[in-house]
């Protein structure tokens, strides 16, 4: 075992990663477009029907609980196929990148109505009255009372969520969509230098998702509500 | 017209049979390895020395954050491995069961991390002075209170693990998806003999969601009342 370990060690090619350079910055800048939009977008959601949740406001809480239902209990591969074979049918034809920032908007999103529900929900009601009994209209109340402070107690699980819907566009790969997994699964399959390939790929995933958690952590000490609630 | 088409039941059929059992079984390798390797990693992981811990926490980081299909098409696509003369080749059943129980048991490692921190610094000398020794303690006092704070976690992962069997489908294991995937292939083909109308591919992948709404659905309640009732 040892003599094989060395051996892989040993044989490692470098010029594997180093000549196929080009093919890997554009699959990162692909993963980037697509996890960037997703991330934003899923926050927009989140924000959104989180209120919504929070608030029971009617028809559209109904709407809101069965959307975050539906795509918490299904996989989003299934999802991705979903929009990209089964929708074509109703006349909804989207492109491979639609579907890309699309899907997985809609993933991270119900995911985000969840974190931002139960932040906006830990806010004291008592806060929200005293809003009110400055003259705060209910949308000002929350834009400057609930938002702020159910906000910060969300952010950690949010980003945590973000840091899935990055990883998520891995799952890109089976609509083709040339991000960072395709194309290493590419490289691995011309080259079939496959420990070199997925190491790069795994370095690349790491270093994205090594950086938002330490966000996380830096957020977490910077944004700490200063005293119990 | 009939509530199910003609073309559709025998697709629904084989979905149920061929594909449904092989997501569940390919889920309960994941999850019994899960638990197992992370309640222990997890324990291990509070002992205060500090190479060791450095090293679960590496596992658990590297694991936790690479995505779960990237994982699996590593495992999949790396060449045989002869240690000795045991031949070591990993078939796409096998490499999906083992990327998920990587991630698996690095979830369940963290959650397990936490719970066993949790229980007060009384009960280990409780039982310490009962005699127990570090294994006793933990297996007889304190991991049987962690397990209260980590059921409602562990139904959770339960839910993740089913529906991220499907990255099997990538690597052309034929679980509930990649069924539902071969029929469609199948009924557009016209190799059934049935005229499948223009609708199929709906109905089908409508019903894989359906499929995996019906388990997963009663699983994330069980998680959430359990929440409610346990922890506290």
């Amino acid at each position: 075992m040892f003599d094989r370990s060395v051996h892989i060690l040993a044989s490692f090619e470098w010029s594997v990663i180093w000549d196929n350079r080009g093919l890997f910055w554009d699959g990162f800048k692909h993963t980037i477009k697509a996890g960037a939009l997703g991330f934003v977008l899923a926050y927009v959601v989140g924000l959104v029907l989180g209120a919504v949740r929070a608030h029971r406001i009617p028809v559209l809480n109904q709407v809101a609980v069965t959307y975050v239902e539906l795509i918490r209990n299904t996989p989003i591969l299934v999802q991705i196929i979903f929009l990209y074979y089964g929708l074509p049918v109703l006349g909804v034809h989207l492109e491979t990148f639609t579907v890309a920032w699309l899907s997985i908007t809609i993933w991270g999103g119900a995911f985000m109505t969840e974190n931002f529900r139960a932040g906006f929900e830990a806010v004291p009601p008592r806060l929200r009255e005293a809003g009110y009994a400055l003259g705060f209209t209910p949308l000002k109340a929350f834009l400057n009372v609930t938002l702020p402070i159910g906000g910060r107690i969300a952010l950690p699980s949010t980003i945590n969520t973000a840091i899935s819907v990055v990883k998520n566009t891995s799952l890109l790969l089976i609509i083709g969509y040339p991000e960072l997994t395709y194309v290493a699964n590419s490289i691995q399959s011309n080259t079939f230098r496959v420990f070199e390939a997925f190491s790069a790929l795994a370095v690349c995933y790491l270093t994205i998702v090594w950086a938002l958690s330490a966000l996380i952590r830096f957020l977490e000490a910077r944004l700490a509500l200063p005293e119990a609630l | 017209m009939p509530l199910v088409p003609d073309w559709f039941r025998p697709v629904a059929e084989y979905m149920l049979r061929e594909g449904l059992p092989e997501t569940l079984r390919i889920a309960a390798i994941a999850l019994v390895a899960s638990v197992a390797i992370g309640l222990t990693l997890g324990t291990l992981m509070t002992i205060r020395f500090f190479p060791l811990r450095w090293l679960i926490r590496f596992y658990v980081e590297v694991w936790r954050g690479l995505p779960i299909l990237v994982t699996v098409l590593f495992i999949y696509w790396l060449p045989a491995y002869d240690i000795g003369s045991f031949h070591l080749q990993l078939n796409a059943y096998q490499s999906a069961a083992l990327g998920l129980s990587l991630w698996g048991s690095a979830q369940v490692a963290e959650a397990t991390r936490g719970a066993v921190q949790s229980i007060p610094k009384e009960q280990h000398e409780a039982a310490a002075a009962l005699g127990f020794g570090w294994i006793g303690r933990h297996r007889f006092v304190i991991l049987p209170q962690a397990t209260r704070r980590l059921l409602p976690p562990m139904v959770g992962l339960l839910v993740n693990i089913i529906q991220n069997t499907t990255i099997a489908f990538v690597i052309g294991v034929n679980e509930f998806l990649q069924a539902g995937t071969r029929q469609f292939e199948n009924v557009t083909s016209g190799l059934t003999g049935q005229v499948a109308p223009s609708y199929a591919p709906f109905m089908i992948f409508g019903f894989v969601m359906l499929g995996f709404f019906v388990i997963c659905f009663p699983l994330t309640r069980l998680a959430a009342y359990l929440e409610k009732r346990l922890v506290v």
